[in-house]
């Protein structure tokens, strides 16, 4: 799995692509702590790119969901799609996590 | 009619068949299926002493035929057989291949022969090829020329090997449909096949052979419908498998991942099956964790081609834990997807092991 941030805005975009699992689900959350450290509160994760993600990768969305609830943060996520899509619903996780179709409307979101 | 007991039959030290005992009766159509070199064809040819048993005996209308003293000639008249290559004289006509035998065997009149000829070959539909020879004619053509030659010995059993195998699938219904009339009329026989569907129709019983002994046996509703034996039902169901242990709870998640797309790549599953069953796996390893930290576990991932069904089965030897009653809140997730992956999923214990059955959605379910 790779992992790139940028800013856009008033909000930090986090790229992921690859997949999210067991294996890389530890490094997505360091990762995710070391930006939330950063001050880092409005966030927008892209997973448009990501292929796979398993409950080990929700488990990383909900640590970085309490992270941002501590600082009073929010997040938003971007190209839900696929597999990843189907993984979501089964889950119910598309009714705890807004979702949006593009980079531009996560970030306005955001406000 | 032909009673079989402890057949065995060694080439040097491979042992082909390790004790087969069965009996046919008079007007029985006994099917032998079974993966390729469990013994079907060997035992056949054992039955008209093409090959010699190694121990054992077979018993024709009570005459032992493994007696030195036996007639083989005669047996063979009695027990003819049909081969997967037709063995035709192709040096001489259609009906000279028919009229042989009963001349040279039988003391038959060349007259009658010949007329005993044209009527079978009437029978299987090739009087107008009576003159024309064996390879002016069809695959097809020949194999059916075959059984008409074999029937001209008026045998009391036919034996046919593989009789199918060398056809064209266009031609395998015509010679399919000799035999299916020959059983029709109460003839004897016992066909070694792979046409699975003609077996199930024609038979009125079916052995499946397996690493050289009669594995099951029993009518074709229960062979085809109801395999007691876990061996008959992946041959039937054409189940293909992969079995993998895990020792440690540090076992390398790609390199399953990758055995498993090569097994999906293999039975032609499509990409979504195959992003489900890797999403199944890793959560039901995740559940299944508890065994990892004590005697192991192993997975054993399934998929028939006549059912479509996938199925993983998870075995681990210990005490009683059902990883599906977890309350562990970490296990929530993987147990909600894991639930909504499969159609069904059961967990029991049984002697010591715990054995947890997942049955993946097919497309149609989820």
């Amino acid at each position: 799995m790779d992992i790139q941030t940028h800013t856009s805005g008033a909000a930090t975009v986090v790229v992921l692509s690859g997949k999210l699992d067991t294996v890389t689900a530890p490094a997505f959350e360091k990762r995710i702590r070391e930006v939330i450290g950063t001050g880092a509160v409005r966030l927008v994760l892209d997973l448009s790119a990501i292929e796979y993600i398993s409950s080990a990768g929700l488990r990383g969305l909900l640590v970085m969901s309490k992270l941002l609830k501590e600082k009073q943060g929010k997040a938003c996520l971007v190209g839900v799609k696929g597999n990843v899509r189907s993984v979501f619903e089964m889950s119910g996780f598309l009714t705890f996590f807004r979702a949006e179709e593009t980079v531009e409307a996560a970030v306005a979101a955001l406000g | 009619m032909i009673r079989v007991e402890q057949l065995r039959k060694s080439f040097g030290t491979l042992e082909v068949l390790k004790g087969i005992t069965v009996e046919i009766r008079k007007g029985e159509v006994v099917s032998i299926i079974g993966p390729s070199g469990c013994g079907k064809s060997t035992f056949l040819r054992c039955l008209n002493l093409l090959e010699q048993p190694t121990a054992g005996s077979i018993h024709v209308d009570g005459v032992d035929i493994l007696d030195r003293r036996a007639e083989v000639a005669r047996l063979r008249q009695r027990m003819n057989m049909v081969f997967q290559s037709f063995n035709l004289f192709s040096h001489l006509s259609v009906v000279a291949n028919l009229t042989l035998g009963p001349i040279r065997l039988k003391g038959m009149e060349p007259k009658a022969a010949r007329e005993k000829a044209i009527e079978l070959l009437r029978l299987v539909g090739l009087a107008e090829k009576a003159d024309s020879y064996p390879d002016e004619l069809s695959g097809g053509q020949k194999q059916r020329v075959a059984i008409a030659r074999c029937l001209a010995m008026e045998p009391e059993v036919i034996l046919f090997d593989e009789p199918t195998s060398a056809l064209d699938p266009t031609m395998v219904r015509e010679v399919l449909s000799v035999i299916r009339r020959l059983a029709k009329e109460g003839m004897t026989m016992v066909i070694v096949t792979h046409e699975m569907d003609f077996a199930r129709d024609v038979s009125s019983r079916v052995l499946y052979f397996d690493q050289g002994v009669i594995h099951e046996e029993g009518t074709p509703d229960q062979i085809f419908d109801h395999p007691q034996r876990d061996r008959t039902r992946a041959f039937i169901h054409r189940i293909r498998s992969l079995t993998r242990r895990f020792a440690s709870p540090d076992f390398d998640l790609y390199a399953l991942n990758a055995e498993v797309e090569a097994f999906c790549e293999k039975q032609i599953l499509s990409r979504p099956v195959r992003d489900n069953l890797l999403l199944l796996i890793e959560e039901s390893l995740q559940l299944c964790r508890p065994f990892l930290a004590v005697g192991g576990l192993e997975m054993t991932l399934s998929h028939s081609e006549t059912t479509d069904r996938t199925e993983l089965v998870w075995t681990a030897p210990g005490v009683r834990l059902n990883p599906l009653d977890g309350e562990d809140l970490e296990d929530a997730l993987s147990l909600n997807l894991v639930r909504n992956l499969c159609a069904s999923a059961d967990h029991e214990w049984v002697d010591g092991v715990n054995r947890l059955k997942l049955v993946l959605k097919t497309g149609s379910e989820s």
